[in-house]
């Protein structure tokens, strides 16, 4: 009982200690903020990682793969799939307001796409944004009173029709080109700009509703170049797509499925069939079918992704052997197919915290040192303590259970400080940047527009436990220096 | 209760050399004697008070407490001989100074007892402490710090802290020695009542008229004690 009254007081009487629980509540907080925010930063990636491939992806070549529509229906019908999807994939460039950009053009279907993947989620511009720029932006709302009729109209036609769904059909804008239309990585034309918030702003957009040339070329199905001339389309940017992945938005541009197989001679052709040894012309058709270079599948609720992804692979090497093909395309999961970046920020966030471990045996330190000097000031006490019957074991408890305190105060606050700061982050910086122009990050130069405010309980939890494991394990070699201590000798003199 | 010192040898090492201040010290202490051991400063007075009350240990001989030699009593036993078998009083006092007067007192009480222990005892200890300390003349002074303590009101702090446990042998290693006249007198006075209450005390002092008081008086010299 002693042991916890004296721990309470002395908590209440000195400073030295509030110190040390200083140390242990910046070095929680710092530990937990850069654990949080990294983990924030993997979740954002794996979140539109997943957002792009689906669950499972089934990928051929660039030459594509035939029958994929069988295997959509295979997969369709499997019992650990809800849905799928084919998409092609190729290789391009894209001719933006005049400014030539290597682009990796994808055909889709966007209504299918969007069942499997949230495609429509990815559509940055909506009429909210309209609405806003009409709104609220001077160029409109200074224009003489003859011109209002025409920017209701507008306002009417944007609350009637949700911008999105333009992207979504492909669909031309109403008063632009009568193109078809297309979606762009909004990071593929270098003219888009972001605000300090990390926000594309409507009015600096100058891409929406502008023509595009695309051009790709088409390969055989045996991959060899030359069969074919470089194929050019245009197309309006009816929206533009932000994923979340830099890397993606800045070389994508969606194209409608059908007209991408039409340029890259992927679709179904049905040709003249020729004797081989004579070269008449034999009757029926000999026909190439269809060719898709993806299936992204949205697996069953609650199906394991390895689970999936093997049934896929089974019911598509069944359509491959049907046909009597040895090309069977390759089924992964998203995890695999973006392993290599996600696994690079999963090492980059345990490194950094590796590190700021390291930094925070500062707090250890901290801890041994002061409550070292206490017990040096406290020989005379724990000589009486011993000599009313205090042993060993219980003055070293004070000790340790006075670091265990701290400890427990450091975390406790350390978790505090860390939940206001990371909660209120982007808030710090936003006013750093415009109060100071002190910024901690840009999100003009970093490709997000808002540091993830997010804790992980199960790793908060970790990080406390580390950190009263460090303040008792500082406190250790003085408490047994004040067990050791010899009480005849510390009473001796005054 | 008999307290019984026998051949006690302490041998200190200062400044490289080695010095003798025990030299074979015998000394028996029965229930309700009160001896006064006298010595020049140095002559191993606290040394000796600190061997009867178990803080240290001899280079050779025992101190025998009620027949066992405190010297073979494992660690706890040791530390619970000292919580309740005898009370410290010490020339400098030496109270916590987080504590105040009352706390003080309690502390010692609170060391024999467990956290779960202590809700039992609280109330007869805090009955206690307050009536010694009220027996003491500090009854107004029990909620305050030692440092806003007089040195005479800081001595018999210690002296209520050293009888909480109603210990059966009580150790004053110079108990006025750090006092002035008047205020010396009132602390002997104080232990001249207890002895006539029944109480064991063996105290240390160099001052011959202190050591008056005592029913007997061991002269501490070369190490070894004679009756005078």
């Amino acid at each position: 009982m002693y042991k916890l009254v004296l721990i309470l007081k002395y908590l209440r009487r000195k400073l030295a200690p509030m110190f040390a629980a200083l140390a242990v509540t910046l070095c929680t907080a710092m530990v937990i903020i850069v654990i949080s925010v990294m983990g924030g930063f993997l979740d954002l990636m794996r979140t539109s990682a997943r957002k792009l491939t689906g669950d499972v992806i089934v990928h051929g070549d660039i030459t594509g793969f035939r029958h994929y529509q069988e295997m959509i229906d295979a997969i369709e019908a499997l019992p650990e799939a809800d849905a799928a999807t084919a998409l092609i994939s190729s290789f391009g460039l894209v001719n933006v307001n005049g400014h030539v950009v290597g682009a990796e053009v994808v055909g889709i279907d966007p209504e299918k796409f969007d069942n499997v993947v949230q495609y429509r989620d990815t559509l940055y511009w909506t009429s909210a944004h309209f609405l806003d720029m009409f709104r609220n932006d001077a160029f409109f709302t200074g224009q003489p009173p003859e011109n209002q009729p025409a920017i209701e109209a507008d306002i009417r036609t944007y609350e009637q029709n949700e911008f999105r769904d333009f992207g979504m059909a492909f669909k031309p804008l109403p008063h632009g080109e009568q193109l078809p239309g297309c979606v762009m990585g909004i990071e593929v034309a270098p003219t888009n700009l972001r605000n300090k918030q990390g926000k594309y702003k409507l009015v600096e957009s100058r891409t929406l509703g502008h023509q595009v040339t695309v051009t790709v070329v088409p390969l055989s199905a045996k991959g060899t170049l030359g069969a074919y001339e470089p194929a050019r389309r245009s197309f309006v940017i009816v929206n533009e797509s932000k994923s979340g992945l830099y890397d993606i938005d800045k070389s994508r541009a969606y194209v409608p499925f059908d007209l991408l197989q039409k340029m890259l001679e992927m679709e179904r052709i049905e040709s003249p069939h020729f004797d081989p040894q004579t070269g008449e012309t034999l009757p029926g058709k000999k026909v190439t079918p269809a060719r898709a270079t993806d299936i992204m599948v949205r697996g069953a609720p609650g199906v394991p992704l390895s689970q999936v992804r093997d049934a896929v692979q089974r019911a598509t090497d069944a359509v491959v052997n049907d046909h009597g093909g040895d090309r069977f395309p390759f089924v992964m999961t998203w995890e695999d197919r973006h392993g290599v970046l996600l696994s690079a920020v999963q090492n980059e966030k345990g490194l950094i915290t590796f590190l700021f471990a390291i930094i925070s045996v500062v707090a250890f330190v901290m801890v041994a040192t002061t409550f070292y000097n206490i017990v040096l000031e406290k020989t005379h006490d724990i000589g009486v303590l011993r000599a009313i019957g205090g042993s060993r074991i219980g003055v070293a408890s004070i000790f340790l259970g006075y670091g265990l305190a701290i400890g427990v105060i450091g975390a406790v606050l350390g978790f505090g400080m860390a939940w206001v700061i990371v909660f209120n982050l982007n808030e710090i910086n936003l006013f750093l940047c415009n109060k100071f122009d002190v910024c901690m990050w840009k999100p003009q130069t970093y490709y997000f527009d808002e540091v993830p405010e997010q804790i992980n309980a199960i790793e908060v939890i970790w990080i406390m436990i580390g950190a009263v494991v460090s303040s008792v394990g500082g406190s250790m070699i003085p408490a047994v220096v004040a067990a050791m201590t010899d009480p005849a000798q510390s009473l001796r003199y005054e | 209760m008999q307290l019984h010192a026998t051949n006690l040898h302490k041998t200190y090492n200062i400044g490289g050399g080695d010095v003798r201040v025990l030299r074979g010290v015998n000394l028996k202490v029965e229930s309700g004697q009160w001896v006064a051991v006298l010595g020049a400063s140095g002559s191993g007075k606290s040394t000796l008070l600190h061997l009867l009350g178990g803080l240290d240990r001899p280079d050779d001989g025992s101190v025998q407490y009620d027949g066992k030699n405190l010297f073979n009593l494992e660690g706890g036993t040791l530390d619970r001989y000292r919580n309740a078998h005898v009370g410290f009083v010490f020339q400098f006092y030496h109270l916590l100074p987080e504590l105040n007067a009352r706390e003080n007192v309690l502390i010692a009480a609170m060391i024999g007892r467990s956290v779960f222990g202590w809700p039992g005892a609280r109330d007869a200890c805090g009955k206690r402490a307050d009536e010694l300390l009220d027996r003491l003349g500090l009854k107004d002074r029990a909620r305050h710090k030692p440092g806003k303590l007089s040195g005479g009101e800081r001595q018999r702090v210690a002296i209520a802290r050293a009888l909480i446990n109603e210990p059966d042998v009580l150790l004053a290693d110079e108990p006025t020695g750090n006092l002035d006249a008047g205020t010396g007198e009132h602390i002997l006075d104080l232990l001249r009542q207890l002895h006539a209450g029944g109480q064991s005390i063996v105290m240390v002092t160099h001052d011959q008229r202190i050591s008056a008081a005592a029913d007997r008086r061991e002269l501490l010299i070369e190490g070894q004690l004679q009756h005078e």
